[in-house]
């Protein structure tokens, strides 16, 4: 942005964001050519397009996410609101009175109804968030992780800590398993393509897109400038729970159950990809294709950690190690450049 | 006190005076304002007692119908008690060092996983035939060098906290899982390798009172480190660092290497909290330690340390503790097992609430 800035319009020159976008694309595109030369098959169409598309539910957390990193606040919460909004879809949806079971019986609601319903619990668990984060200013790691134990307890509660999966209409398993006309792609990560490209020109084109980053770069001289602060925070954390509220309703559409502990962890992963792609939590720093560029780079390096037969527990340790050394790479590069 | 101090009682003191000018009214409203200070600071000097009381007093009654008072099933009958304290263990070991750290305004997210890592680490060396104190000390040496790595990508290569301790939670973690072989959920004795019964020696042999060593090795943790926070200079070093770590460092403080020492310090205790959790099970499970750090979360913000740090006391984090494992033990006996997550989130909704309205008085 400063270089920018400063450069002028004569010689154009690329802002430190583009330039660490590209950088990690450049890094994406040597792990990708080391995976194909490793890691037999590959390289084959039906591999790059599962690569791109099978992340499609870390990328729309990642959305939330990335804008909440930008301003310099975190959402553990994400995880725990997919539970909640899968679990309260289907409970909403089950017939009433149809078993002598408990976990049979819901409220008998039409689907659009209880999705509606759904989705609203899940923008107030954003809404817990955002008051106090916003208003009491409470550190946002300490509060997203209580809401995170919250939501996913409400899930435990409804589902007796198991899951529900009787009595559903049919139409409930539509969205989730439906494909796109003449493709196996499937409407899920449609939505993730609309989702990204909507925050991209949130992001870039409107003037509250560039306001997050005004607030993450000095949140202080923001509010002096007229910004509301908190109320910017609050539709961001209320965003954010809105879109894991989708990326939850999807997934229990998708394996047409509302299990409790779905979504364990992902709040670690729409973090790890936000810092993949460039994203600082020093604040005001990071977009939304960056965030992209580093969820296709995890997928990259997990999906060859598969292909070479490691354990499903290497994933822990590849991921940390990952972004450790992604963190440490974007700062070197943004060193060398000044 | 940092630097929201001055700016809070501004803001206090704006909505106080609201849009009278006059100086009476002004000399009114600040008198009004001491006197509700000076309120505010002794409830927070005595809430977290009358907190634990209560929630004792609470639970002493629930289920009086069906049991005796202080007989057996009840929840303060010596059974139950003796049971309490030993499931607290790992988290009064621990939690005294968290303070300690978050006073100084750091955290530490990874603590969960180090237990883990040490519970399996110590599991495998007792049933390949290492001696029980050889045991603890191998496994103490990791949790030290454990803490030091995360003061290193803290301190050194200044990765902001949160992300740095949240991405070791994950490494120590897949750690934990990578040593327990595939198939297995957690070290545990087989018919080639059996584990030794005397692994049970350290957290659940009876030595005093119905309470194994593990108990009293907690006391002597807990009893250093409220010295240390209170006589020694170390507790002045931690709350200065919280409080303004600019300030402190030019008044001669090694930020570094104190910030340094307390993260060590921090995986030590972890690790002596997973050498109990896994003496305690005779087995080395990779998830024992999972969620640990939102339980030292609670216990620190229910004893009123302050979230960005420079002020707060171990002792209190102690009764925060206690409060937890009241709650978590008690409300099994109550409701069923899944409500636990709600009640737990529950709690600590609460404590930030009491945290927020209690904490940044002058006591």
């Amino acid at each position: 942005m400063r270089t920018n800035q400063a450069s002028g319009a004569a010689l154009p020159q690329m802002s430190n964001e583009s330039f660490l976008t590209l950088f990690m694309v450049g890094v994406l595109a040597v792990i990708f050519a080391i995976a194909c030369l490793v890691v037999p098959n590959f390289f084959q169409a039906r591999n790059v397009l599962n690569i791109v598309t099978n992340n499609w539910f870390i990328i729309i957390l990642g959305i939330g996410v990335t804008f909440l990193l930008i301003t310099g606040n975190f959402d553990m919460s994400v995880g725990g609101v997919i539970a909640l909004t899968g679990v309260l879809s289907v409970w909403f949806c089950q017939g009433a009175n149809v078993s002598q079971n408990v976990l049979a019986n819901g409220l008998g609601l039409p689907y659009i109804l209880a999705v509606g319903l759904a989705l609203l619990c899940a923008v107030g668990i954003g809404a817990i968030n955002a008051f106090f984060i916003a208003r009491l200013k409470v550190p946002s790691i300490i509060i997203t992780l209580g809401t995170m134990m919250l939501a996913r307890g409400i899930a435990q509660i409804i589902t007796h800590g198991a899951q529900r999966n009787t009595s559903l209409p049919d139409e409930f398993g539509l969205v989730g398993t439906a494909a796109l006309p003449g493709t196996n792609i499937k409407i899920s990560v449609l939505v993730m393509v609309v989702l990204v490209l909507l925050a991209f020109v949130f992001e870039k084109m409107t003037v509250s897109g560039r306001r997050i980053y005004l607030i993450g770069a000095n949140s202080e001289a923001s509010r002096l400038s007229g910004v509301k602060v908190g109320r910017h925070l609050a539709s961001l954390y209320m965003l954010s729970a809105l879109l894991a509220g989708i990326t939850g309703i999807l997934l229990a559409s998708e394996y047409k159950a509302g299990v409790s502990n779905r979504a364990t962890g992902y709040e670690f992963d729409a973090l790890v990809i936000a810092l993949l792609g460039g994203v600082s939590i020093a604040g005001g720093f990071g977009s939304v294709l960056g965030m992209f560029v580093g969820a296709i780079i995890l997928s990259v390096v997990t999906s060859a950690a598969t292909g070479l037969l490691l354990s499903p527990d290497w994933q822990f340790t590849i991921k940390g190690v990952v972004t450790f050394l992604a963190i440490l790479a974007q700062r070197f590069a943004l060193d060398r450049r000044k | 006190m940092g630097p929201v101090a001055p700016q809070k009682a501004a803001w206090a003191s704006k909505e106080q005076e609201g849009k009278t000018v006059s100086r009476t009214s002004q000399e009114s409203v600040r008198g009004r304002l001491e006197r509700s200070n000076a309120l505010r600071a002794n409830i927070k000097r005595v809430y977290i007692y009358v907190f634990l009381v209560l929630i004792v007093a609470i639970f002493s009654v629930a289920k009086l119908g069906q049991v005796e008072m202080f007989g057996r099933g009840h929840f303060l009958s010596p059974n139950s008690i003796v049971n309490l304290l030993r499931s607290a263990v790992p988290i009064m070991t621990l939690a005294g060092a968290f303070t300690l750290l978050m006073i100084s305004g750091y955290i530490d997210l990874s603590v969960g996983s180090a237990m883990s890592l040490a519970a399996v680490v110590f599991a495998l060396m007792i049933r390949s035939g290492a001696s029980l104190p050889a045991s603890i000390a191998g496994v103490l040496v990791m949790g030290i060098a454990l803490g030091a790595i995360n003061g290193f990508l803290v301190m050194k290569l200044r990765i902001t906290p949160v992300i740095a301790t949240l991405v070791t939670l994950n490494l120590y973690k897949g750690i934990a899982l990578l040593i327990v072989p595939d198939g297995l959920s957690a070290i545990k004795g087989t018919a080639e390798a059996p584990m030794p019964a005397w692994i049970n020696d350290y957290a659940r042999k009876d030595v005093l009172l119905g309470l194994p060593w593990a108990f009293y090795v907690a006391l002597l943790v807990i009893a250093a480190l409220v010295i240390l926070q209170r006589k020694t200079i170390i507790g002045k070093y931690a709350a200065a660092i919280g409080g303004n770590r600019t300030a402190a460092e030019l008044s001669g403080i090694s930020a570094v290497k104190m910030v340094w020492i307390l993260y060590a310090a921090v995986g030590a205790f972890a690790a002596l909290a997973g050498i109990s959790r896994a003496s305690y099970m005779s087995l080395g499970d990779p998830l024992s330690g999972d969620n640990m750090e939102l339980d030292c979360i609670i216990a620190v913000l229910l004893g009123g340390t302050a979230f960005s740090g420079g002020e707060g006391s171990v002792a209190k984090t102690i009764v925060g503790a206690l409060i937890i494992m009241c709650v978590t033990t008690g409300l099994m006996t109550v409701i069923p097992a899944y409500w636990q997550t709600v009640a737990k989130a529950s709690v600590l909704l609460i404590a930030v609430i009491l945290n927020h309205l209690l904490v940044r008085v002058k006591a």
